[in-house]
């Protein structure tokens, strides 16, 4: 039995009566109530994750922590010594497969801190973190935010250190709920619902890094990287559900600058009570994930973290708590547990054999049905298409023709008509490359051959994927631990290009790509796409 | 598509080879080398260029950016194949090259002339690797270093088809070869100035260099560079492998 077990925020009604959420509630604000340069401070864990407050991070396009509405009122200064802000600040590891690991060891020690704090105005000595399980509930009720977060104060009518004034939702309008399968289930024909959807069918992946038949590029945890703060390419699960939980969390209000949510740039994320909880549900499902019998990586690149810059972080006792992938890959060994360690509602991969019968190969749809084989490697990647120009992001829609090289199209085509004979037909996916910009705070739908009209709700069979741009202004920092380069996201367009091939609309000399936001955008968000390219992976 | 560590592997290997073979070139045939092919104790200008004709010293300087430099596109040249139609591969990193030793070589006239001036004015001083070395470090500790190594870091959308995919590898060449000049410039004409110790100062340039770009772009300050990285290198080549970390027992 481990001696820290994470419980559901939603236990109690997710208020303040669920004793995990008072005595957070508490120890945050007693976190809070430190100063900036404090290592047991929540402003300094907040720093840890990243932070707009040295000079290096304030520049005219990112607004700094000054800016930011209260509550809570989040101190500048005094800034600790650049010897602590080089060992522990802006830290974070995102599209990376350090994602998961940094992230573990950060929920444990800002855990420490806390529990530490809690015992200290009387609290219980093995408190943990709730998670919020978003997934959650009676058929998947728990999509809303527990309303301990939206309370203003506190059962003694003091201040709710967990109430955070740029949490805007996806309505704009503080309503914090994720856009889940079941909540739009919950609201049938309700257009704030139907939004790039929140899901957790990556839990069907068996790789944690790289790509087969069953897996898409980069794998469920990541993209094999070095110390990596952020830009490139999220693994699946931090692709979604993760980042989408970030945008659609934080989102945006009245927006007359680039002032947004809080939780939608990593920047500013920690410094939101509700980071933690949607990240012990991620940590849950990391836990999860392994407990079905999948593996994290043995390189020992992985195992042993990055040796460019090592993850540390402020122990109670005073002293830096370096800590590894390796001693962060077995959560029973850490003495922890959660509440629920199940599956969220299985959601499954369509698989090879429905695919082969809808491309016509029936006889080979039913030998892979009866006989599963090991998810097959894929023998090439090639690039098979591209945009001609950068394309910038703006209003309702934006779009590009994407044009296509006859002769990797033939192979392709010749892949999927083949299919019957060779039961592996080609994988094609979307890449939208080099996204830069300052506008974090949107979920852009990208859509493949979308007809004139169509409402993107009702028009699925065209959706290649949902991309949150959490993290892009950090990305397109010229002088930022990315070079500016912005973020790139990898969609599976496999299931709309075996629609258009169906329909003999594949063999076209270009296929125009849409993006959509989930709302039209503020005038002045900033966001260009580089280039929109197709591959294919022939097997 | 995007980073894959066996593709990454083979293509490091290929390009690790062809500085390796520069470096065996150099080896064996001194004379071959930039910074060794200049004696220019008590002759006059004349003798000086007939010596060491221009065709014979823009051939050493190319061998000499071969060898050194090669190791460091591996991560430009790996973007370049990942985003170009497979039959366009070797052409676009050929481009690409072209643009990028273009650079190198007009920034070569400079530097193979500071060191023929020196040569010929100071034959068997220290005074000049001195002078360099010393603004060599300072620019190696400089915010202006860094920027140019984040610069180096920055890989731009590529076209695809036809003569806009030529045109911007080519302009991806001239823009690493700018920033890698902006960058490296002073650690390479240090060795190019020593009366002696070529071949060992080459090495360590280039391992630094090479050690740098490991490291992630960062804030430009004044700060020291590449030494870390190159001493952990080093060490782990020196120590092996490390044994595995203690385990956790509990965060205090």
């Amino acid at each position: 039995m481990a001696t820290y077990t994470r419980n559901n925020a939603w236990n109690k009604g997710g208020n303040l009566t669920n004793p995990d959420l008072l005595w957070y509630a508490k120890g945050v604000g007693k976190m809070m109530s430190r100063a900036l340069n404090d290592p047991a401070s929540w402003w300094f864990y907040a720093a840890i994750h990243g932070e707009y407050v040295t000079p290096a991070n304030i520049q005219p396009a990112f607004p700094g922590w000054k800016f930011i509405k209260a509550p809570p009122t989040v101190p500048t200064s005094p800034l600790p010594t650049k010897a602590a802000q080089d060992l522990y600040w802006n830290q974070c590891q995102h599209q990376s497969w350090f994602f998961p690991p940094w992230h573990r060891g950060y929920l444990m020690a800002l855990e420490a801190q806390l529990r530490q704090d809690i015992v200290s105005l009387g609290g219980p000595a093995t408190w943990a973190l709730p998670y919020w399980n978003y997934f959650g509930g009676t058929n998947g009720s728990q999509y809303q935010m527990p309303p301990a977060f939206a309370a203003k104060k506190l059962p003694d009518n003091s201040p709710n250190p967990l109430f955070v004034n740029m949490r805007y939702g996806p309505d704009g309008n503080g309503n914090i709920f994720i856009p889940t399968p079941a909540g739009e289930a919950a609201h049938p024909g309700d257009p704030n619902f139907s939004r790039g959807q929140v899901n957790a069918n990556y839990m069907s992946n068996d790789l944690y890094t790289g790509h087969d038949q069953v897996t898409k590029l980069p794998g469920f945890g990541g993209p094999e990287t070095l110390f990596h703060h952020g830009g490139g390419t999220s693994g699946n699960w931090e692709g979604n559900p993760h980042n989408l939980v970030h945008v659609y969390v934080g989102y945006y209000g009245a927006v007359t600058a680039p002032l947004y949510g809080l939780m939608s740039d990593p920047g500013t994320a920690g410094l939101d009570p509700i980071f933690y909880l949607h990240h012990a549900n991620i940590d849950r499902m990391w836990a999860i994930w392994n407990a079905n019998g999948n593996a994290n990586p043995t390189k020992s690149g992985w195992l042993k973290g990055p040796t460019t810059r090592k993850f540390v972080m402020p122990g109670t006792n005073g002293q830096p708590w370096y800590y590894t992938p390796d001693q962060m890959k077995d959560l029973a060994k850490l003495n922890y547990s959660y509440q629920e360690l199940k599956s969220p509602p299985a959601p499954k991969a369509a698989g090879l054999p429905k695919r082969l019968a809808l491309l016509g190969a029936k006889d080979a749809a039913a030998a892979a049905k009866k006989a599963p084989a090991t998810p097959a490697k894929p023998k090439v990647t090639e690039l098979l298409g591209a945009s001609a120009r950068p394309l910038k992001i703006s209003g309702r829609v934006s779009k590009a023709a994407v044009k296509l090289d006859a002769g990797v199209r033939r192979k392709t085509t010749r892949s999927l008509a083949m299919a019957a004979k060779t039961a592996a037909p080609d994988n094609v996916y979307i890449k939208v490359e080099n996204v830069r910009g300052t506008f974090d705070a949107t979920v852009l739908s990208v859509y493949l051959d979308l007809p004139e009209g169509a409402k993107p709700g009702e028009s699925r069979q065209y959706l290649a994927g949902n991309i949150a741009l959490f993290g892009l202004r950090r990305a397109s920092m010229k002088d930022g631990q990315h070079a500016g380069e912005g973020l790139t996201f990898i969609l599976d367009a496999t299931p709309v290009i075996d629609q258009l091939h169906l329909k003999n609309e594949f063999d076209v000399e270009s296929l125009q790509v849409s993006v959509i936001p989930a709302d039209p955008l503020p005038e002045n968000a900033d966001i260009t796409v580089g280039r929109i390219s197709i591959y294919r992976e022939g097997f | 598509m995007i980073y894959n560590a066996e593709d990454w592997a083979r293509l490091r290997n290929a390009v690790f080879a062809v500085s390796l073979v520069a470096w065996v070139v150099i080896l064996l045939e001194p004379r071959a080398s930039a910074c060794c092919a200049v004696n220019a104790a008590g002759v006059s200008w004349t003798v000086l260029l007939a010596a060491h004709p221009p065709a014979s010293l823009a051939g050493n300087w190319a061998l000499m950016l071969i060898a050194m430099m090669a190791p460091m596109l591996v991560a430009p040249i790996y973007h370049i194949r990942i985003s170009s139609f497979a039959r366009r591969r070797a052409r676009s990193t050929m481009l690409f090259a072209a643009g990028y030793g273009t650079v190198w070589m007009v920034a070569g006239i400079v530097i193979v002339a500071v060191e023929l001036i020196a040569a010929w004015r100071m034959p068997g001083s220290y005074l000049p690797a001195t002078i360099v070395g010393l603004t060599a470090v300072l620019w190696q500790a400089s915010p202006f270093k860094q920027r140019c190594l984040n610069r180096c870091h920055s890989h731009r959308p590529l076209a695809a088809f036809g003569f806009a995919a030529d045109l911007d590898v080519f302009r991806f060449g001239l823009e690493q070869g700018l920033w890698c000049t902006a960058s490296c410039w002073a650690a390479m004409l240090f060795p190019m100035l020593l009366p002696e110790a070529h071949f060992t100062a080459m090495a360590a340039v280039a391992i630094l260099m090479f050690c740098e770009r490991l490291d992630p772009p960062r804030e430009p300050r004044w700060r020291w560079r590449g030494f870390g990285t190159a001493a952990r290198s080093l060490s782990l080549r020196l120590r092996g492998p490390q044994r595995d970390p203690a385990p956790l027992t509990a965060v205090s």
